[in-house]
């Protein structure tokens, strides 16, 4: 393994070195419509249907077909984009949207309210959507659609994230829902976007074709009117250091996912730009579970955090790359991050010792590790072999050295097939999972804080403190941001401070690298995933 | 050999009298072939029908995965893929319509196997036969051209060892480093045109042409020690045509019978060159359905591949027919 990562990034660095050196710095000039452009991209979609589609990294590429009522802007707020504006009723729990004139969905179908409304209630269908249809649009008891460029969603209760769900929903031509690539997606599920899905090889790539009558992108978008490129393919790249050789190589334009060992290559580069953005969401984090083994006691979890040092950890894992994590949520979530978490905890060997001693965990064995009643203290992270990215297998190793030398703690990290991991994750059975996820406006903190039989979908601490739904319903329940806010900053210090439920470790982010001569790379603003081919043009 | 030999010459006047009874023999085996052949795909369908349910998960949790499980939601995806069944009507109904030529649909990638399974076939035959055409070319140049010769057979000897010990995906990396990335000479993925097929062919093919060279040149050199041999050169044959048409036909049998090992390795081995080059493939599409428990994917590519093995066994059988006129033995006389 270090062998082989030593190797590439000589490799890599050699091909740096060799490197064409002809390009030509362009980014004050005109932009240009026209050509073509490739991009290599680690993860194929399952599904092409990005309503159905959970995978973040996917995002990037089926947003270029399919579009949604609002944008982002950097702060939070919200800008028209197929809606032109919204309303929320005095009552909260009414939400009117008024659309836009002129849309048309790729295959000729107009863009209105019937369409719209034909979205949200096929989603409320088990049958079409699955998980979806238990998400947010069941909250939806009524749609309304007083004229053609208005619809109304009345929800059952006031719930706050609605709005970043509906303005962020991707929209299908009605007339897709017909089709027999509803599902799985493809060229017959048209949207509304600047580009239009022309062919997907399966295991290969996907290739989008400028829509031509495109004229509405969202006011904060980097032009307006059709985009600039012809035509871009995707082509699916699954090694990292394949799609750092294919950019430095120029078999490819862009790539996204660059691993760390990697970046010094297109980092200050003359012929390469090289972007990162942080993610939103719940900072990748160990949640220990409060149900099974040693966990159970809330003296144990805060030894753990204790025990280890994050910054030294992240500093020799990733040499620096990565943004240390403190609490439940984006350190870059303008919204309801709290920083006064920070630095309030861990690195602590001494009280780590101290508290494992109270719990009873006094005596040790022959290698070291604390036991008590013969039995080792023994804490199971469990990790599905198939979803290991980002060094993340090095970076538990690393925290397992830590947890054994400062406090006597065995971190046993499991790697599991995907059919263990789901049934381990149903029945309970495991000491800790480390995970993250991207959802904003907090609904990131309910998936992990909800219980896991209300909403708490991935809940690996499985914790079930009355506070904590209470809080989460209650800021939920609530259009005031202020209340919001100071709900979610409780239950931060409850989650990470009092109760040790996670120890956050670092939040994960976009890397994006391309040749010099692509122009308008850039990141959605607030939601922060790499931004589809819109904006992008060639000066070569 | 001795009896063999008589028992062939005193076959000889009554040919035309076995020919016949030879030909109701072919019938007869083919007609066995055909039955074990499908006795094959029936227990390779049951296997895998049976190590799924065995395994870890259950599907309906695998496809909701870390969304949001309700009541409803299980419900929804049992009724589509008909999982609240009892499982013994769950496989019959399975049968019955692989008997009707309708593989379903997968549970994940939501669409139609058989055009799902069709669409990768090609792309990973295309490797497959590549790397096999490079496997047979690298065994036979270096058995042929080493054999028997201490120095460029110590040489050959370690390059074998190095390409088998060598992981694949390093491999393809190695070559997409030298051939792509720094001489530019093959571009790095794809299933788009021949060039796109070079590398991939060579990173899967030549491990295996390297035990296949080892296999053929102890068999050449054993070959090469009988006396057959020196009556041959007595007769002033030079040493290549040797090699090439008296020694490779014995050196051949231990050789074909790797083939079905071959296969074996260029099918699994073609999971890791596929993603390592970007290639389309049926590799990437059975790793993913067996993780997933994709039932309806794993079922076919099970029969695809029994398939597979049941013909080229045959087609094993008949080459050791025709490279050994000692085996052909289904003769009555032969037989005594």
């Amino acid at each position: 393994m270090l062998a082989r990562r030593h190797f590439l990034s000589l490799s890599a660095a050699l091909l740096a070195a060799t490197a064409l050196s002809s390009s030509i710095l362009a980014s004050d000039r005109k932009p240009v419509s026209g050509g073509k452009l490739t991009w290599g991209v680690e993860t194929e979609p399952a599904t092409l249907n990005p309503q159905l589609n959970g995978q973040d990294k996917t995002k990037l590429l089926l947003r270029n077909a399919f579009e949604s009522l609002l944008a982002r802007s950097a702060d939070g707020g919200y800008v028209p984009w197929l809606a032109t504006g919204y309303e929320i009723s005095p009552d909260g729990r009414t939400y009117t949207f008024r659309l836009r004139e002129g849309v048309k969905f790729s295959d000729g179908q107009a863009f209105d309210a019937a369409a719209v409304a034909t979205n949200f209630s096929k989603l409320k269908d088990a049958s079409y959507s699955g998980s979806v249809s238990a998400g947010p649009v069941a909250l939806i008891v009524k749609i309304d659609t007083p004229d053609t460029r208005t619809i109304s969603f009345t929800l059952d209760r006031i719930y706050a994230p609605f709005l970043d769900y509906a303005a962020g929903l991707e929209l299908l031509s009605p007339g897709a829902f017909a089709s027999a690539q509803i599902k799985s997606g493809g060229p017959e599920i048209a949207g509304t976007g600047p580009f239009i899905l022309r062919r997907y090889a399966k295991g290969q790539e996907i290739r989008f074709v400028r829509n031509p009558d495109y004229n509405w992108a969202p006011t904060n978008a980097g032009h307006q009117g059709p985009a600039y490129l012809d035509e871009v393919t995707y082509r699916f790249l699954s090694e990292s250091s394949v799609r750092t050789g294919a950019l430095a190589s120029g078999q490819v334009d862009v790539i996204e996912g660059v691993s760390g060992n990697d970046a010094g290559l297109f980092k200050g580069s003359a012929d390469f730009s090289y972007k990162t953005a942080l993610n939103t969401g719940t900072p990748y984090s160990l949640f220990l579970n409060v149900t099974w083994g040693p966990t159970q006691d809330v003296k144990v979890r805060k030894a753990l955090i204790a025990s280890i040092d994050v910054d030294a950890v992240l500093k020799s894992v990733y040499r620096g790359e990565r943004t240390r994590a403190w609490g439940i949520t984006s350190p870059i979530d303008t919204q309801f991050y709290d920083k006064s978490i920070e630095k309030t905890y861990g690195a602590d060997p001494k009280r780590a010792n101290q508290l494992l001693d109270e719990a009873g965990w006094t005596s040790r064995d022959p290698q070291g590790f604390r036991t008590k009643e013969g039995k080792r203290l023994t804490i199971e992270v469990v990790q599905a072999q198939a979803t290991v990215r980002d060094q993340r297998d090095v970076l538990l190793q690393a925290l397992q050295a830590q947890a054994r030398q400062s406090a006597g703690i065995d971190l046993a990290i499991v790697f599991v097939d995907a059919g263990t991991y789901t049934e381990r994750r149903k029945t309970g059975q495991f000491g800790s999972i480390a995970n993250s996820n991207t959802p904003t406006d907090a609904i990131d903190v309910e998936y992990h804080y909800l219980p896991v039989d209300q909403g708490g979908s991935i809940n690996y601490s499985r914790a079930a403190a009355p506070e904590l739904s209470l809080w989460l319903k209650e800021a939920a329940s609530t259009l005031d941001h202020k209340t919001r806010f100071d709900l979610y900053a409780r239950l931060q210090r409850f989650a990470i401070l009092d109760q040790a439920y996670a120890l956050p470790l670092y939040e994960p982010e976009d890397q994006v690298a391309a040749a010099r001569y692509v122009n308008g790379i850039g990141f959605r603003p607030f939601k922060q995933m790499p931004e589809s081919a819109y904006d992008l043009w060639r000066s070569q | 050999m001795d009896s063999q030999n008589t028992s062939a010459i005193s076959s000889a006047p009554t040919f035309f009298a076995s020919h016949r009874l030879r030909r109701n023999g072919l019938a007869a085996q083919i007609a066995g072939r055909i039955g074990s052949g499908m006795l094959v795909l029936w227990a390779a369908v049951t296997l895998s029908f049976v190590s799924l349910q065995l395994a870890p998960g259950d599907i309906v949790s695998l496809l909701i995965g870390e969304q949001l499980r309700t009541p409803e939601v299980e419900a929804a995806i049992r009724a589509e893929w008909g999982l609240d069944e009892p499982l013994l009507s769950q496989y019959l109904s399975y049968l019955t319509r692989i008997l009707h030529g309708d593989f379903g649909r997968s549970y994940i990638l939501q669409t139609e196997v058989s055009q799902l399974v069709l669409s990768q076939i090609l792309p990973t035959l295309k490797l497959t036969t590549a790397a096999l055409f490079v496997a047979i070319i690298f065994g036979l140049v270096s058995a042929v051209l080493t054999a028997g010769r201490r120095i460029p057979r110590g040489i050959a000897g370690a390059l074998e060892l190095t390409l088998v010990s060598t992981p694949s995906f390093w491999l393809g990396i190695l070559l997409l480093y030298l051939f792509s990335f720094t001489l530019k000479l093959f571009p790095v993925s794809g299933d788009r045109s021949f060039s796109a097929l070079v590398l991939p062919a060579l990173a899967l093919g030549l491990p295996l042409g390297a035990v296949v060279g080892q296999v053929l040149r102890q068999g050449l050199e054993r070959a090469l020690e009988e006396p057959f041999a020196l009556t041959v050169r007595s007769w002033g044959t030079s040493g290549l045509v040797l090699r090439l048409r008296h020694g490779l036909r014995h050196a051949a049998l231990p050789a074909v019978t790797l083939t079905g090992w071959l296969v074996g390795s260029l099918l699994s081995g073609a999971v890791i060159t596929e993603s390592v080059f970007g290639r389309p493939g049926l590799g990437r599409v059975t790793v993913e359905a067996v993780l997933g428990h994709d039932l309806p994917v794993v079922l076919a590519v099970a029969i695809l591949s029994a398939f597979v093995y049941v013909t080229l066994s045959t087609l094993v059988d008949v080459l050791y027919l025709w490279l050994d006129p000692r085996l052909r033995s289904d003769s009555p006389e032969a037989a005594r």
